[in-house]
């Protein structure tokens, strides 16, 4: 071996064992991975904010699949262990349930920590998660272990799911302060959004793997973990924080400004002390509440009303159309939140959401018998649904400021998670009951229904109660940039 | 003080013709499920008319 071939072996050797090495690999590591801090994320002079919603929504568009689980439960029914085991639905439907709770669960832990690494790097790690969870989902799908899906599309892709829909919810908020709903209403339309491209795109993976002669669950997993991962980095190579003091162009903070918009940020653990976070909680909660006791039985429950009228096809496409208005709803209430306010919007939900849950069950076969009133009613109930999720982000950036608003709504995201536990409950409940008793089923959606108008009656006074956050828990040395008060104006009385 | 450099009219364009184009796919094929619900109602019977 002459000399030079033996320095040629040496030098990966020394590369990759030689301690002294170490530090170099490690600042090549650094380097390649400070590329994803806040600090190298800050926008250059002349940086369209119009950069920024795509890439939110590249995100949202992506986790959004979660809504779409449901078209893997049939093919995951229908797989056999080695022994010639099934699952059944009730195992199934626990993956759907861990990756919401988990959904919320991450939002809450790691809203603190995406304050201070930034929008690009959380939305790096929701995307290493929600791709991660995917492929280990595969895994399990691919050994009939359904522990491994759980951990996998549950437990790893419900942290993706948790950091990716906070995580850019406070640059939105600083990019748009003229239009913070409008702009976090785009970003959690995505959400509404994903489940539309889920839904065919995971039917038609497992149909092409079939075709293929591969495993049709595995395959198609391993295709969109790596898609979806792809679409996600996009948004976070996107995605960038405005410099400090940035404003839009053109754009000058109202001298006088609402008692309902805050002047002075909030700091996350002091946001919880006030009154306002537990009503605001209750608020979404029993929004969200009420509209999954229509989405969870959309299909069966239009069947039910209308017996015999309208059939199982036309009943998925009922489901589709409830889609659209979830979708459509988070944008058009969160955009006109910023004209009307976000308290009379959530007044809206309330009060309109009472009337129609109460109306809703009347116009089945037994009396009004209106399949188009039916639908009509639906819809605008399921668009207020979407228009609490997308219009809450700018309801706590006016209560407690730009500052922590990520973590605070990655806390009261919680009620999410509360809610997907409440509402099918009752609904489920109801329905079981009237079942145990042989009555029929459409007897039982008059009470659920009017049970959900009770609830959003608890849902109007909460809100109502919502006052702005008094002096005592402002952080004094952090003004909120966006709305300084004007020169010589004295602060806003405030109460709690 | 670093320098204004404009984000083109054409990157924003792209950027939001690449979220939109899966969106629209979604929608599109969703709007097709929603169709059926209008095409698979079974018309009603046109009401009797009773003359006196």
């Amino acid at each position: 071996m002459t000399t030079k071939t033996v320095r040629l072996w040496f030098l990966p050797a020394a590369f990759l064992a030689v301690p002294s090495s170490n530090e170099w690999i490690q600042g090549v590591r650094m380097s390649a991975l400070s590329f994803l801090d806040r600090s190298r994320s800050v926008a250059h002079p002349g940086f369209s904010r119009w950069l920024v919603p795509p890439a939110a929504l590249a995100v949202h568009l992506s986790i959004g699949q979660v809504y779409a689980f449901s078209v893997f439960k049939n093919p995951l029914l229908a797989t056999h262990g080695a022994d010639g085991s099934q699952w059944n639905l009730k195992e199934i439907g626990y993956i759907f349930s861990i990756a919401i709770a988990v959904l919320g669960l991450s939002a809450a832990l790691f809203g603190k920590w995406l304050e201070t690494a930034g929008p690009r790097k959380a939305m790096f790690v929701a995307a290493c998660c929600f791709g991660l969870g995917f492929e280990v989902a595969a895994a399990g799908a691919s050994t009939h272990q359904l522990w491994l899906i759980y951990l996998g599309y549950g437990v790893i892709g419900g942290i993706g799911l948790g950091l990716g829909y906070i995580s850019p919810v406070s640059t939105l908020i600083k990019w748009f302060p003229d239009r913070p709903g409008l702009a976090t209403g785009l970003a959690i339309m995505g959400f509404g959004g994903g489940a539309m491209i889920g839904s065919p795109l995971g039917t038609k993976l497992m149909a092409f793997s079939k075709a293929g002669g591969h495993a049709a669950i595995p395959s198609a997993w391993v295709t969109m973990g790596i898609l979806y991962f792809l679409f996600m980095l996009l948004g976070a190579f996107m995605v960038r924080v405005p410099a400090d003091g940035w404003k839009p162009a053109g754009w000058t903070p109202p001298a006088q400004h609402s008692a309902m918009i805050s002047s002075h940020n909030v700091e996350v653990n002091t946001a919880m002390r006030t009154p306002q976070f537990y009503f605001l909680w209750l608020v979404l909660a029993l929004n969200v509440t009420a509209g999954i006791g229509i989405l969870e039985q959309a299909s069966p429950m239009i069947q039910d009303l209308f017996h015999g009228q309208v059939t199982a096809v036309a009943a998925a496409g009922f489901v589709g159309v409830l889609s659209i208005f979830n979708m459509g709803g988070r944008f058009v209430w969160a955009a006109c939140s910023d004209f009307i306010g976000r308290k009379p919007t959530y007044m809206i939900f309330f009060a309109l959401g009472t009337v129609l849950y109460f109306l809703l069950p009347y116009t089945g076969t037994l009396h009004m018998d209106s399949v188009v009133l039916f639908v009509l009613i639906a819809g605008v109930l399921i668009s207020m649904y979407g228009g609490g999720f997308a219009t809450i982000p700018a309801y706590l950036r006016d209560m407690y400021g730009p500052y922590n608003v990520s973590a605070i709504h990655g806390r009261l995201l919680t009620a999410w998670s509360a809610a997907g536990i409440i509402g099918p409950l009752i609904v489920n409940g109801i329905l079981d009951h009237y079942n145990a008793m042989h009555m029929p089923r459409e007897q039982a959606y008059p009470l659920i229904l009017h049970i959900m108008a009770g609830l959003l009656v608890i849902g109007f006074v909460a809100n109502l109660l919502v006052r702005p956050v008094a002096e005592r828990f402002w952080m004094k040395e952090r003004p909120t940039a966006a709305i300084p008060l004007a020169a010589g104006q004295a602060p806003l009385k405030r109460r709690a | 003080m670093a320098s204004e450099r404009k984000t083109s009219a054409g990157l924003v364009a792209a950027a939001w013709i690449v979220v939109f184009l899966p969106l629209t796919w979604g929608i599109y094929n969703t709007a097709l499920s929603a169709a059926k619900l209008f095409t698979h109602l079974p018309t009603k019977p046109p009401a009797q008319v009773h003359t006196p």
